[in-house]
């Protein structure tokens, strides 16, 4: 496949994600509006939502158009996975062979857990950890994740390196789930004379974040190959913990574990921010949001959606708890934004004294 | 790697589902070409093998009637298939 077509027909795929992030998505929401305001009783629960228009056929090509361009952007003939794979070569090439001492530490032995593997996340065949070239993969289509983002996605990540920093520059960051580091990037970016640690189980990810780093000559962060959950650092390492599309990723019992391992290495006082998806608590927005998790094979977004993380935090220790919706974009957290968009919210914490 | 899954459906008759797929992918196609032919008359255009605009005037008459048997065909095979009907004789 030649880059030019590689590019056209991802271009196609997005532009049709962008027509049903802004055209169907909104004419669903209109139309399942329309149809609630006229039951006798409210709506409360996804299944009342599914009642109602479940069975439309706006609903239904809503649906086919959200698993299906995700299975084109991977699979399709013009899909990242071919246009890598015919590249496996040269992006082997890339990697550089003598990366900075201490910048990126791979673990060969580390368990990746049957929750991560027993099925391709995001449609991504083999996952974001399988194959060697991955991250490649990974980093490529991230740039078109939130279809209205496109390639200002980093502002994302940039918004919530800000947010932090109004509360004070951190001395000591670990990055849990770091992916191939495009969370990781603002915290080193920003907190120039803090000292980053960032960690993913995935190692073709981490190899990229590590060649984005060693490209800028980053002094100030190292990427490790360990479970969030199991890290090996000392108690009280950290003065920040965070994590950025981590959790939804993972089981109740693995976060509980993430959780308790955040508790461990924060100093006390010392901040937790998740950035995460928690659905608002209305019934058209869980239907939404638990769709999007069964068409894009995240199945732990649901489970997420139902913990109780107050209760979790609370019974950790961890004080100042809030869960507060996320402003990824301008305007985006208007009453009046018409578009989908992922439920973005930080869940933030200090670990007591 | 697991073993092959059946997909997700979301029609009532799963054939649309598959349909609506072959569409998509014909759509693709169809932008990509389209991509292609425009850089292919840019780049004709930048080089001076055709002047800019040149083929976007509408064809003359001589031309239609020339494309006319080509145009038939393929619409016919388009359409035949809303027909239904066997192109050979089938066994009874």
């Amino acid at each position: 496949m030649d880059d030019r077509s590689f590019v056209a027909g991802q271009a196609f795929i997005l532009a049709a994600k962008n027509y049903w992030t802004r055209e169907i998505y909104p004419a669903l929401e209109a139309d399942y509006r329309d149809r609630a305001a006229v039951q006798d009783a409210p709506v409360e629960v996804p299944d009342q939502v599914a009642a109602l228009i479940g069975d439309t056929t706006l609903y239904r090509y809503y649906g086919w158009l959200e698993r299906h361009l995700q299975r084109f952007k991977y699979s399709g003939r013009y899909g990242l996975q071919p246009y890598h794979d015919e590249r496996r070569e040269a992006l082997r090439q890339r990697l550089p062979a003598d990366l900075p001492a201490g910048l990126l530490e791979l673990d060969p032995e580390l368990k990746i857990p049957d929750s991560f593997t027993a099925f391709d996340i995001h449609q991504h065949p083999g996952g974001v950890w399988s194959d060697e070239i991955a991250g490649f993969v990974y980093e490529r289509g991230a740039r078109t994740t939130t279809p209205l983002a496109g390639q200002t996605h980093r502002d994302l990540h940039q918004r919530l390196a800000d947010c932090i920093a109004e509360d004070g520059i951190p001395d000591r960051v670990l990055d849990m789930g770091c992916g191939f580091g495009k969370s990781t990037r603002p915290f080193w970016e920003t907190f120039r004379d803090a000292e980053i640690h960032a960690v993913d189980i995935s190692a073709p990810c981490l190899e990229v974040a590590a060649m984005d780093a060693a490209d800028v000559q980053a002094r100030n962060v190292r990427y490790r190959q360990m479970s969030a959950a199991a890290t090996d650092y000392p108690d009280a390492d950290f003065d920040l913990v965070t994590s950025t599309m981590l959790i939804h990723e993972m089981p109740p019992s693995e976060i509980e574990a993430v959780l308790d391992e955040a508790q461990r290495v924060l100093a006390p006082g010392g901040r937790m921010v998740h950035l995460d998806f928690l659905p608002a608590d209305d019934a058209f927005s869980r239907f939404i949001h638990f769709g999007h998790a069964r068409r894009n094979n995240e199945p732990y977004m649901e489970p997420l959606a139902r913990t109780d993380l107050p209760t979790l935090l609370r019974d950790r220790g961890f004080i100042d708890i809030e869960i507060e919706p996320f402003e990824e974009a301008e305007g985006s957290l208007d009453s009046a934004y018409p578009n989908w968009r992922f439920p973005w919210v930080t869940i933030t914490a200090r670990r007591g004294d | 790697m697991s073993e092959q899954q059946a997909e997700q459906t979301f029609f009532e008759d799963e054939a649309l589902d598959r349909a609506f797929g072959v569409v998509m992918a014909l759509a693709s196609e169809v932008y990509v070409l389209k991509d292609r032919v425009h850089a292919l008359e840019q780049l004709l255009t930048e080089s001076g093998v055709i002047a800019e605009g040149a083929l976007d005037a509408e064809p003359d008459a001589a031309e239609i009637a020339e494309r006319g048997a080509d145009r038939e065909a393929f619409v016919a095979h388009l359409m035949q298939n809303l027909l239904g009907t066997q192109m050979s004789r089938g066994a009874r």
